[in-house]
């Protein structure tokens, strides 16, 4: 088991090597790139923006019981906010958006794979990663950042529809603490988790695609291994940054804060 | 879908009861995920005590009272709801790949033709298993949870277990680890029925099974997060 697991872990780095080279040396089809974070956008957004707003709302009902024990509901939108923006809001819409995004692009890659249309590619004399996985790696990329922090905007939106319904604070009352709580550095760091999990994403679903075998079943399986590699993926990176960014910030500061 | 659900709750109560198919799906629910679930719901309690220490610190200057408000946090919340996740993710996709490849290579239509029902021999397994397993792997993973957050926090925090078990005390009670169950059942109970619902309705080739896989893992996590806000929205009555 740990030998198949650090061989897919360098089999994706490999791939990953691949298509960076390709990037650095071919010419990149900006308009394939447009098109593909048009298409990715559009067709994710209400998915992300739903979660997003759920999770901010799932978490205002959460702190409001625990705030009040204490009587400091006027703190409620702050730290409701602070914490879906460090922590919660990142991971559940990445978890949500590896669902969307990735099995989608594992699942048409590995249709093309499977009915051989990569290979027809290359038989044309064009390179397919160049042709395919390229456009689709940096549209993922850019498309899920930017799907990511709109799902965080939107939960600030959920938050605060709920602070008002469930704890009758009201919006203005909701949003009086959040700069004091929610500092550049917490927006810095769930924007940066975001860029981390739209990488991790992108790289692990045009793997998975790519290395797709066996027809139909083969689509399934690789689609699968896409939602699970990279939920586990990117719980790990969640804790990684979280944990650099605390050291990175430590050694700025010369205390913890 | 709401003839599905229909007949997947009547099936429940109607023989044959398929008793070995239960058990091998409660299997591959259960002891197969398990490994992945703890794996990651560990990491996700240590980076939820480590940012709620921070928190603390930032509001009241002092974050004695981190371990209860981490522990309730994980929980009531996080404990089930990445679980879930992770099972729509593993088992639902899992489910959805398997029943779509049976329906387009016609092993569904073969089903009937041997007047077996395909709900009853297909979903009703899966269900039970789902709401079972579901329950179980929640309650295992919320244990881990706690575990992972008490090695941390002696480690980086400075509190020992025994600090972090009294400050859990105050604000954890056994009716968490009851609404954790529940919760934990419902959200088994959706992944299969929402993944042998697109499974059936698959079409024929290969981009049909990625697209019911696809489909499911969508629904299904949408699903679960209306139905935590709605489950957490009900039990902040009752505590």
């Amino acid at each position: 088991m740990i030998t198949s697991l650090l061989d897919q872990v360098g089999s994706t780095l490999l791939f990953l090597q691949k298509i960076l080279r390709t990037m650095m040396f071919k010419k990149l089809k900006v308009h394939e790139i447009f098109e593909q974070i048009w298409k990715v956008t559009v067709d994710s957004f209400p998915t992300t923006a739903m979660a997003g707003f759920f999770v901010g709302a799932i978490m205002t009902v959460q702190f409001a019981m625990q705030v009040k024990e204490f009587g400091a509901l006027g703190y409620l939108g702050a730290l409701a906010t602070s914490a879906t923006f460090r922590e919660v809001g990142p991971l559940l819409i990445a978890f949500m958006l590896s669902g969307k995004v990735g099995a989608f692009t594992s699942a048409e890659l590995g249709t093309m794979k499977v009915t051989e249309q990569i290979d027809a590619v290359r038989c044309l004399g064009a390179d397919p990663i160049q042709e395919i996985i390229v456009p689709r790696f940096v549209g993922i990329i850019v498309s899920s950042f930017f799907l990511l922090a709109a799902g965080l905007m939107m939960s600030v939106f959920g938050g605060m529809l709920l602070g008002e319904l469930f704890a009758g604070v009201n919006y203005e009352e909701y949003l009086r603490h959040v700069p004091l709580i929610v500092s550049p550095v917490s927006i810095l760091s769930g924007l940066v988790k975001c860029g981390t999990f739209a990488v991790v994403l992108a790289t692990i679903c045009t793997y998975q695609g790519y290395s797709t075998t066996g027809g139909a079943k083969g689509v399934g399986r690789a689609v699968v291994a896409t939602a699970v590699t990279t939920m586990i993926c990117i719980v790990v990176m969640d804790w990684m940054t979280s944990f650099i960014g605390d050291i990175i910030l430590t050694m700025v500061r010369g205390f913890r804060p | 879908m709401i003839t599905l659900i229909a007949e997947t709750l009547t099936g429940v109560f109607t023989p044959p009861f398929r008793r070995k198919e239960f058990f091998q799906q409660l299997h591959f629910v259960g002891n197969k995920s398990l490994f992945i679930v703890v794996f990651c719901v560990c990491f996700a309690a240590i980076v939820t005590i480590l940012e709620s220490s921070f928190h603390m610190k930032m509001v009241i200057q002092n974050d004695s009272m981190v371990p209860g408000f981490a522990a309730v946090l994980i929980l009531r919340e996080l404990g089930a709801i990445v679980t879930a996740l992770l099972l729509s993710s593993r088992v639902g996709a899992g489910y959805a790949s398997e029943v779509g490849s049976m329906q387009i290579t016609e092993q569904v239509d073969a089903l009937k033709m041997l007047g077996i029902d395909p709900v009853n021999y297909l979903v009703v397994p899966r269900f039970l298993a789902c709401v079972l397993g579901g329950m179980m792997i929640t309650i295992v993973a919320n244990m881990a949870c706690i575990f992972s957050a008490m090695a941390v926090s002696q480690f980086y925090l400075g509190y020992t277990p025994g600090m972090f078990l009294t400050s859990m005390q105050r604000f954890v009670d056994f009716k968490d680890l009851i609404f954790a169950m529940i919760k934990g059942a419902c959200f088994g109970g959706v992944i299969p029925l929402v993944a042998c619902y697109f499974g059936f309705r698959c079409q024929q080739g290969a981009e049909g099974v990625g697209r019911a896989t696809t489909n499911t893992v969508v629904v299904s996590s949408i699903a679960i997060i209306v139905i935590d806000f709605i489950l957490s929205y009900t039990f902040s009555y009752l505590y």
